[in-house]
């Protein structure tokens, strides 16, 4: 922890001011975003019952992903505050029709877990 | 005078960040078939390796033998072409389970919409992609007819991420070299934001192609290429970290010349050998993961990497610049290590 603080004091003195930020040769640039993994379920509001093959999406972004067998779904996508993710029912009337939704994450932290509950049209 | 200091300054912080040698960087060589047959390909990589990709659960094991990750820690999964995998967002979410951030170097031959979607869901933070040039010379040294469109795609989508922490780079040879402001403005006008500049390391199948090397005047043509773009700041121009460039340093790149292999670049190879960048001769592993502990190996071997005096051999031997250069990249000791393979620094002093 010292050595690591006396390396940084130096490398800040040599004056290249990204010289903690590398990149090997061949490789990506670091990754220095944060994500938010968002995780869930949907359920039919008067069955209970797990909804198969609802669109789960992020608004102004092209990330989606469809619930499985269980309703779940899950994903990362980029931390920011007021995310609206959106559940449509986009296969008619195959797993039944149900009204689409959305809700809005506020202060999340890095993972959240969405029970949702979709009525039925 | 002010420059001799801060070199000095860098020389010591060099020493502290090896005798540290916190791991930050992790390759793993996921794949070795590759879609592509690339005239200047080190690894020889074909659609048909010798290898079968590396299972996931064993990299994991492997992986976990890192109890407590620095800060920044990344896994950065390559090939090959890893999009080959079809695990590849099982794996991406495997690394994202255990705390740890995964990006990918790609040919983008098979990043298309879906498998973009897909790789952000899986937590893919990082992402380079391989354009080698305009159309032509692009699908002559990709050997493709339909790289260029491909990647010119994938490059579109990269960009259409706010998320992603995405840089295109480029093998200048010589049938590119010209179209350098062309490809400039190409990548501006796309949106790219950080642009990363190669020569090609004669390995592999590129040995076999002078054309892929370019020479001395060139070489100094490519420095002033870059200096001068830096200037502006509509893209981040930069030469990659593969060699030492005298009186280039700091004019062609953000900080000084150091190679990170094995100090804070570690790897796993797709036979499970256990070394630094994936293009460093393969003599050079330190272990296996199938027999050794990962972390242990990285913690207590290296030497090689850490010590780099060895190198004051052949050519770097009579060098006033060695102290900074310590041997240019760890890539270019190759076959019996007597000499470096290539010096750019001379190559670039021969023409002043």
């Amino acid at each position: 922890m010292k050595r690591n603080l006396i390396g940084k004091v130096i490398g800040g003195l040599s004056l290249t001011s990204a010289m903690f930020v590398f990149q090997a040769c061949y490789g990506t640039p670091q990754d220095f975003g944060l994500d938010l993994l968002v995780e869930g379920q949907v359920k039919s509001k008067i069955s209970g019952l797990p909804i198969k093959g609802i669109k789960v999406s992020v608004a102004d972004n092209l990330q989606y992903e469809y619930t499985n067998d269980e309703g779940r779904f899950s994903f990362y996508t980029e931390k920011r505050d007021n995310l609206s993710i959106l559940f449509e029912d986009i296969d008619s009337i195959q797993n039944g029709i149900y009204l689409n939704r959305d809700t809005v994450l506020k202060n999340s932290k890095e993972k959240v877990f969405l029970d949702i509950k979709m009525e039925e049209k | 005078m002010f420059s001799s200091f801060k070199k000095l300054l860098f020389r010591k912080f060099k020493r502290s960040e090896t005798k540290l040698h916190e791991l930050n960087y992790l390759f793993w060589e996921c794949t070795t078939r590759c879609n592509l047959n690339c005239l200047h390909c080190g690894s020889d990589c074909s659609k048909d390796s010798l290898y079968h990709d590396m299972p996931l659960d064993d990299f994991l094991s492997a992986l976990d033998t890192v109890k407590t990750p620095s800060k920044n820690f990344m896994v950065v999964l390559t090939g090959g072409e890893p999009l080959l995998r079809k695990d590849i967002e099982l794996c991406g979410r495997a690394i994202k389970k255990r705390g740890m951030k995964w990006s990918m170097v790609s040919n983008g031959h098979l990043y298309d919409k879906e498998k973009h979607i897909s790789l952000l869901n899986a937590g893919l933070g990082a992402l380079t992609i391989s354009l080698d040039g305009l159309e032509e010379s692009h699908n002559w040294l990709r050997n493709s007819k339909d790289s260029f469109s491909r990647v010119s795609n994938a490059i579109n989508l990269a960009v259409s991420s706010s998320r992603l922490y995405f840089d295109v780079v480029t093998c200048i040879n010589k049938r590119n070299f010209q179209e350098l402001s062309s490809i400039r403005n190409y990548l501006i006008q796309k949106g790219v934001k950080a642009w990363r500049l190669f020569t090609i390391i004669p390995i592999g199948r590129a040995i076999r192609n002078p054309e892929l090397f370019l020479d001395n005047c060139q070489l100094i043509e490519l420095m002033e290429f870059i200096n001068k773009s830096r200037k502006s700041s509509a893209i981040d121009v930069k030469f990659s970290c593969e060699g030492y460039v005298g009186n280039y340093e700091l004019k062609v790149r953000d900080n000084y010349f150091f190679c990170r292999a094995g100090i804070n670049i570690g790897s796993i190879l797709i036979d499970g050998s256990i070394s630094a960048c994936p293009n460093i001769d393969r003599d050079f592993a330190q272990g296996n993961i199938y027999k050794d502990n990962f972390y242990d190996i990285w913690q207590t071997k290296y030497e090689l990497f850490r010590n780099r005096r060895w190198t004051n051999i052949g050519k770097c031997a009579e060098c006033a610049d060695y102290k900074d250069c310590q041997g240019n990249g760890f890539h270019y000791w190759q076959g019996d290590k007597k000499n470096v393979l290539v010096c750019h620094n001379e190559q670039l002093k021969k023409q002043h």
